[in-house]
C-alpha cells in the first residue's frame, strides 16, 4: 500500500465513523463487518477489509449471507454455499493473519437488511460495513445504523494477482452457486412439459367443439389468441428448458457483454492509474 | 359469422403427413425466425395451401402462429440483452399503420388489375425488395467478414441521420444511439407495408433498422421480434375476427416452431456480426429467384405471355422447393455455426480449470 492512497481512505472512513468511539478505540478492538451473499468473498474485498483493520487496529468480523435457505433443491445450494464459504473463510484468515488482524466468521442466513441489523446489535463495536458485489447498497444502507461502504475494484488488479486462476475460481464458484442446474432444467423441462401436453390434449381431443367455437368470429377471436398466449407460455418455457437440459445454452462470453459493459460505464472511471481497490460510502 | 369469407371457409382434416410436415417447417422457420428476427412465414403460407388450407386460413394462421413465436423469441434475446423494447414497440406501432396501407394498396391493386395483377404485383415486390437490399446486405456481410480487425462503425447513412435534431428525438439504451422520430416512422412504416404485401417485414426492417437507424444486426434483429409481436397480434386479432384462424395449424405449427426460436435465438450469441446478415442476405437473395419462377404464371393469367401450361405448373412447383430450399439453407448454416463455435467454446474453456 502506498502511503498515498492510504491517506485518502483515512480520511474518509474515521471523519464519517469513529468521532464518538475515539477514546474507547484504544481500549476495546473495534470490528469491520465485511457482508458477502456469495459462496467466494471476492478477494479485492478481503483485501481492501484487511487493509484498513490493519491500518486502524481494527479486526473483523466476515458474515457469509446465505440469502435463499430454502430454495428448494434438497439443500444443494445450501450445502454448496456451506462449502463455498468455508473456503473462502479460510482464504480469508490467510490474508489477515499474514498482516496480523483476527478475522471472526460467521455464517447467517435470511435478507441481507436484516441480518445486518441483527449483526451490528448482538456483535459489539462495528464500525462499518464493508459488502461484496452483488449486493445492493440501498438494501444494506435501509437497515445499517453505521456506515456502509462498497469496494470498487477493476478487473485489471484481480488478475494481476493471481492470473487468470483467481478469477476463474471465483467465477466457477458463482457458477457452481447460481442455479442454473441441469436437474432444475430436467424438472422444469418435466413440469412445463407436461402443462403443454395438457394445453395441446385439451383442444385437439376437443376438435370439434373448438372448432366451433374458435372460428365463430367476434368477440370469440379472443379463444384462439388466449389459447396462443398459453401455449407460449407452457411450451416457451418447456423448449427452453429443453434445450437447456441438453446443455445448449447461450453464449457465455457474449451473454455476459451487456452486464460488464454497463459495469464498466457505471462503476469503473475511465482514466485512471489507480487500480487498487477503493471504498465507496453510503453518501 | 362475420363477414364473407367465413360461411366459404373449409377446415381440413388432419392426417399424420399434415402434421408431421407443418411441425416440421414450423421448426425451420423458427430457427431462422430467432436467429435473423424473422422470416420462415413465406413458406408456410404456400405450405398450407399446398395441403389444401384455403388460402385465407393459411395466412390467417400463419399470422396466428407467428406472434407467440416472436413473443418467445423476444424473452430469449431480451435475456441476452440484445432486445431494445422501446424501439421494438415504437416500430411495432407504426409498422401496424404501415400493414393498413399495405392492405389499401393491395385492395385498389386487386380492384383495378384483378387477382392476377395483384399477385403479379406481390411477386414484382418481392423480387424487387429482396434482390435490392438482399443484394446490399450481402456486400455489407462480405466486407465485415473480409475486414481484419473490429470494426464497429456504424454505416454513414445512420451516422447523418443521428445527427440531425428534428423534435422528437429519441434515446435508445440498448441500441445505444439516439434519432429522430422522423426516421424512424418511415421505416417502421415500410416494414408494415411489406409485412402486408409479402408477409415478412423483417425483410426491410431488420435492414432498415442496421444501414438507417443504425443499429447492430443483433439488436436489429432481436427487436424485430417485438416489432413481428405487435403487428402479428394486431393482425391476428383481425384475422380471428372473421374467425379465419385454424388454432389446430396454429398450434402444431407453433409445437415445433417454439423449438426453432429458441434454437435461434442460443445461435446469436454464439456467431460473429456478419454471421446474420449473411444469413438473411442468403436466404432473401434465394427466395428472390424462387419468386421470380413465380411470375410467369400470373404473366400467362394476364395473357402477356403464353406459356404451355405443364411448364407453367412446374415453374410453379420450382418455386415453392426452391423457397424451402432457403429455408433449409439458413437453418443449415445457423446449425453448422451454433455447434461449431459451441465445441470451440468448449475447447478453450477446457485448459482454463486445469490451470485454476
Amino acid at each position: 500500500m502506498e502511503p498515498k492512497k492510504m491517506e485518502k481512505i483515512q480520511e474518509h472512513i474515521p471523519a464519517e465513523t469513529t468521532s464518538a468511539d475515539l477514546g474507547v478505540q484504544v481500549k476495546k478492538i473495534s470490528y469491520i463487518l465485511v457482508v458477502t451473499r456469495n459462496g467466494h468473498m471476492s478477494e479485492p474485498v478481503m483485501e481492501y477489509a484487511v487493509n484498513v483493520a490493519d491500518r486502524l487496529q481494527y479486526n473483523i468480523i466476515a458474515a457469509h449471507i446465505n440469502t435463499l435457505p430454502f430454495y428448494r433443491d434438497g439443500g444443494r445450494r445450501s450445502g454448496l454455499f456451506a462449502s463455498a464459504m468455508q473456503e473462502s473463510a479460510l482464504l480469508f484468515r490467510e490474508k489477515a493473519e499474514a498482516r496480523g488482524v483476527q478475522v471472526k466468521h460467521i455464517g447467517d442466513a435470511g435478507k441481507i437488511g436484516n441480518v445486518v441489523k441483527r449483526l451490528c446489535s448482538s456483535e459489539k463495536r462495528i464500525e462499518f460495513i464493508v459488502i461484496d458485489q452483488g449486493i445492493r447498497k440501498e438494501e444494506v444502507v435501509s437497515q445499517s445504523p453505521v456506515p456502509v461502504f462498497s469496494v470498487i475494484y477493476t478487473e485489471k488488479k484481480a488478475g494481476l494477482r493471481n492470473k487468470a486462476t483467481h478469477y476463474k475460481s471465483v467465477e466457477k464458484g458463482a457458477i457452481r452457486m447460481s442455479i442454473t442446474s441441469k436437474k432444475r432444467h430436467l424438472r422444469n423441462c418435466f413440469t412445463f412439459g407436461i402443462l403443454t401436453a395438457a394445453v395441446y390434449a385439451a383442444v385437439f381431443l376437443n376438435q370439434e367443439l373448438v372448432m366451433a367455437y374458435f372460428t365463430k368470429g367476434g368477440i370469440y377471436a379472443l379463444l384462439p389468441v388466449a389459447v396462443v398466449f398459453m401455449v407460449s407460455y407452457a411450451h416457451g418455457n418447456f423448449t427452453s428448458s429443453f434445450w437447456s437440459a441438453l446443455g445448449i445454452e447461450g453464449s457465455k462470453s457474449t451473454t455476459t457483454k451487456p452486464a460488464d459493459i454497463r459495469k464498466k460505464a457505471t462503476d469503473v472511471p475511465v482514466v485512471k492509474k489507480d487500480v487498487r481497490p477503493r471504498a465507496e460510502v453510503n453518501v | 359469422m362475420h363477414g364473407p369469407v367465413a360461411e366459404v371457409l373449409q377446415f381440413i382434416d388432419l392426417t399424420t403427413y399434415n402434421i408431421l410436415f407443418l411441425f416440421i417447417v414450423g421448426f425451420i422457420g423458427g430457427l431462422v425466425s430467432g436467429f435473423i428476427g424473422s422470416g420462415g412465414a413465406f413458406v408456410l403460407t404456400p405450405g398450407m395451401m399446398s395441403l389444401g388450407v384455403p388460402g385465407t386460413v393459411a395466412v390467417a394462421s400463419n399470422m396466428c402462429h407467428k406472434f407467440p413465436k416472436a413473443l418467445v423469441g423476444a424473452i430469449k434475446r431480451y435475456k441476452y440483452g440484445q432486445v431494445d423494447i422501446k424501439l421494438g414497440l415504437i416500430m411495432g406501432i407504426f409498422a401496424e399503420i404501415g400493414v393498413q396501407v399495405g392492405i389499401m394498396i393491395q385492395q385498389y391493386i386487386l380492384k383495378v388489375y384483378g387477382q392476377a395483377g395483384s399477385n403479379l404485383y406481390v411477386s414484382f415486390i418481392f423480387v424487387l425488395v429482396l434482390v435490392i437490399v438482399g443484394g446490399y446486405v450481402m456486400r455489407d456481410a462480405v466486407q465485415m467478414k473480409n475486414a481484419t480487425g473490429i470494426t464497429p462503425s456504424s454505416p454513414a447513412l445512420a451516422k447523418r441521420l443521428q445527427q440531425i435534431e428534428i423534435w422528437p428525438m429519441l434515446t435508445f439504451k440498448t441500441a445505444g444511439l439516439r434519432i429522430s422520430m422522423w426516421f424512424l416512422v418511415p421505416v417502421a412504416l415500410a416494414t408494415g407495408m411489406l409485412a402486408a404485401t409479402i408477409a415478412v417485414g423483417g425483410f426491410i426492417g431488420v435492414p432498415g433498422l442496421m444501414y438507417i437507424i443504425g443499429a447492430t444486426s443483433i439488436v436489429a434483429s432481436a427487436s424485430e421480434l417485438v416489432i413481428a409481436f405487435v403487428m402479428g397480434l394486431g393482425g391476428t386479432l383481425i384475422w380471428a375476427y372473421y374467425g379465419t384462424v385454424d388454432i389446430r395449424l396454429v398450434m402444431i405449427i407453433l409445437a415445433g416452431s417454439l423449438f426453432g426460436v429458441q434454437l435461434g435465438a442460443i445461435g446469436t450469441t454464439y456467431v460473429k456480426e456478419y454471421m446474420i446478415k449473411y444469413v438473411m442476405a442468403t436466404i432473401m437473395l434465394i427466395v428472390a429467384v424462387s419468386r421470380f419462377f413465380a411470375i410467369p404464371k400470373y404473366l400467362n393469367e394476364l395473357q402477356v405471355t403464353a406459356l404451355a401450361d405443364s411448364s407453367v405448373a412446374l415453374m410453379t412447383q420450382i418455386s415453392f422447393y426452391v423457397m424451402c430450399f432457403a429455408l433449409l439453407t439458413g437453418a443449415t448454416i445457423i446449425l453448422v455455426n451454433l455447434f461449431k463455435a459451441r465445441s470451440q467454446e468448449k475447447a478453450a474453456a477446457v485448459p482454463a480449470p486445469a490451470g485454476g
